[in-house]
């Protein structure tokens, strides 16, 4: 039985609750409740005049096919930097959990990245990359790659992929690294002495003992696809070459604030907050009633 | 079926500190050999060396004749079961005890006869069988963890302090379970233990060891009659053996430093006249006796049922004599008492060994 705190009157709980609540409704259920609303109406180009048209913008959504590349490239694109950033991180994190000596300066070095934002980030890889001055980008030309994310589609995806990734992976070594430390030594002990060979060791108890972490980090990155790399995107790719790198987030702004179609964008953001609410239901659900032991 | 050697074993870790320095003993096969010490004495340490979870860094293991130092410790053929057991959370209680068995390549048909026979031994039904270790009772786990361990048929059982998680009632119950399998299965074993009485109870050999050191090893009841040490005699037996000191007046007499004299058995003892001596008695051995050599005055009587414990001091010393149930509770504030002359132990004052 948890231990729980007892007010006798309701004036100290309300109060205590009271700064939180301010800010969840300044921020987020004002805006949100703004964009359902606006998602139900349409202006005309220059704002002067605004006229309800009830599911009109969501119907014309699903209707447009760059809406629907937009989604087609969301998941392509999330499903990537989602595999990448998981499996370098856990591969890192089952080697720092093996390195003790110098283990300090390794995980602070693995940390950094996360400190750096999307933007910075995204500019980095870009420079790196820029087809006539980066430096990996003429690596590549050497090597005869004929290397141009700017008008290349699949290139341009590798970019924004390699950049979210890296930026992501410091966030998923420290959480599978916590993990790997949390599982009792005497475990892998034990499934030494069962014959287990390191591999199967990994894959056998290991890896199942990770689930709860991974799968907390899975739903974590998805979000972070979702949203978290507009910036990124914005910086690197401007979401072409013709869309190629276009996510539903960066259509999002590009509708709204570039194309001036208020009413599609706030449609769009409430089928993006539909989206996450559903993942994080999927997460509490999934992690408390499959993966405890 | 194995016999076990060790041969002047060292473990000395990479800051220098030495937690086991050279100990030498044999298991005989089939034997269940106890090591006993308090935590810290580098017990558990040469254990896990036997087990292969610890490089050995000075002499040699040897299990069934074959010196195992350098083999990995699923070629060893040994089995452990651990403290807190190491049963993998996320499989069955079915597939915790196969698990070894699916590492070693076994057939489905064989693996599901020896687990069905495992747990027929050890009264864990099919239902328990289905079932994910949290949710058994800590007794149910030290079952499955035996289990894992005799699927195998390993030659050897390795088992580091496997009860010290079980309530008092349940840990005397298992204590005999696990005696009696072993001594069913015939298998070799290694049992280590902080608990003295546990020690008592299951070795064939008991190994008594201290900072790093074996003090003796040898049958229980040798041990306990005749301890190598001060620090044998003062760890096995409970409540603890009484320590004087003293010094030896004449041939088959020590005159102990509270004034007066006790008789020792001369074919027990070899000391010379002068030299100095700790006296130690068993509080069991002791007995009340109005005519007995030592005056000694109550502190605190405690009743047990089965007995009671005296606690009185000699000179400046604790002394605890321990009655039996037949035996009637002392009055006055001070009792006299007597030890017969076979159970008056002797060490020397200096280095604490028997002399």
């Amino acid at each position: 039985m948890e231990k729980r705190a007892v007010y006798a009157g309701v004036s100290t709980p309300a109060l205590l609750l009271i700064p939180q609540l301010a800010i969840i409704v300044i921020f987020f259920y004002l805006p949100a409740g703004q964009a359902v609303w606006q998602s139900f109406q349409l202006q005309d180009a220059f704002g002067l005049s605004t006229i309800f048209v009830g599911f009109e913008n969501y119907r014309d959504l699903f209707t447009r096919p760059e809406y629907l590349h937009a989604l087609g490239v969301t998941v392509v694109f999330s499903a990537l930097v989602a595999f990448f950033s998981l499996s370098i991180a856990l591969l890192l994190a089952v080697m720092a959990n093996k390195q003790i000596a110098g283990a300090g300066v390794y995980k602070t070095l693995l940390i950094w990245p996360y400190a750096v934002a999307p933007a910075i980030a995204g500019v980095l890889w870009l420079f790196l990359f820029q087809p006539s001055m980066g430096m990996v980008a003429r690596w590549l030309q050497w090597a005869g790659i004929d290397w141009n994310p700017l008008l290349d589609g699949t290139h341009a995806m590798i970019l924004v992929v390699l950049a979210s990734t890296w930026k992501q992976i410091s966030y998923n070594f420290l959480f599978f690294l916590a993990g790997l430390q949390s599982i009792p030594h005497s475990l892998i002990e034990a499934s030494a002495i069962d014959g287990a060979k390191p591999m199967r060791r990994f894959w056998t108890i290991v890896f199942p003992l990770l689930s709860p972490t991974t799968f907390y980090l899975i739903v974590v990155n998805v979000v972070y696809v979702f949203f978290d790399t507009f910036g990124i995107i914005d910086a690197v790719t401007h979401g072409g070459p013709a869309s190629a790198t276009t996510t539903l987030v960066f259509k999002v702004y590009n509708d709204g604030r570039s194309g001036g179609d208020l009413g599609s964008s706030a449609a769009q953001s409430v089928i993006l907050m539909i989206i996450v609410i559903a993942l994080t239901a999927i997460q509490f659900r999934y992690i408390e009633r499959k993966v405890n032991y | 079926m194995a016999e076990v050697i060790l041969n002047d074993v060292k473990k000395t870790y990479p800051g220098g500190f030495q937690a086991v320095k050279g100990v030498s003993f044999a298991v005989p096969d089939g034997g269940m050999c106890v090591l006993v010490g308090p935590s810290g004495c580098g017990k558990s340490t040469l254990l896990r060396m036997v087990a292969g979870l610890e490089t050995i860094t000075g002499g040699d293991v040897a299990i069934g004749g074959r010196r195992v130092n350098d083999l990995e410790p699923m070629e060893r053929d040994i089995a452990m079961v651990f403290q807190n057991y190491a049963l993998y959370p996320h499989m069955s209680v079915y597939d915790n005890m196969a698990y070894g068995l699916r590492n070693r390549k076994t057939p489905e048909a064989e693996i599901a006869t020896r687990v069905k026979d495992a747990a027929r031994i050890l009264e864990l039904n099919d239902e328990m069988l289905a079932r994910k270790p949290r949710q058994l009772s800590g007794g149910q786990r030290q079952r499955v963890a035996m289990g894992r361990a005799i699927v195998r048929k390993p030659s050897v059982f390795l088992f580091d302090e496997p009860l010290s998680n079980l309530d008092a009632k349940l840990r005397v119950q298992m204590r005999v379970e696990i005696r009696k399998l072993q001594r069913a299965l015939k298998t070799t074993a290694i049992y280590v233990t902080h608990d003295q009485l546990e020690a008592m109870t299951l070795a064939d050999m008991l190994v008594v060891m201290n900072a790093g050191r074996m003090e003796q090893a040898g049958a229980p009841l040798d041990v306990y009659q005749r301890p190598a040490s001060v620090f044998v005699a003062s760890f096995i037996g409970s409540p603890p053996m009484n320590f004087v000191s003293g010094v030896i007046e004449s041939l088959g007499v020590v005159k102990l430093e509270s004034g007066e004299t006790l008789p020792y058995d001369v074919n027990e003892h070899i000391a010379p006249v002068g030299a100095k001596v700790t006296v130690g008695v068993r509080p069991e051995i002791a007995h009340v006796d109005d005519n007995g050599p030592l005056t000694l005055p109550v502190e605190l009587i405690e009743e047990l049922g089965m007995g009671r414990l005296i606690h009185a001091r000699l000179g400046a010393r604790p002394f605890t004599i321990a009655q039996g149930p037949g035996e009637a509770r002392p009055a006055s504030a001070s009792v006299r008492a007597s030890v017969p002359p076979h159970a008056v132990h002797l060490f020397d004052a200096g280095t604490g060994l028997r002399v």
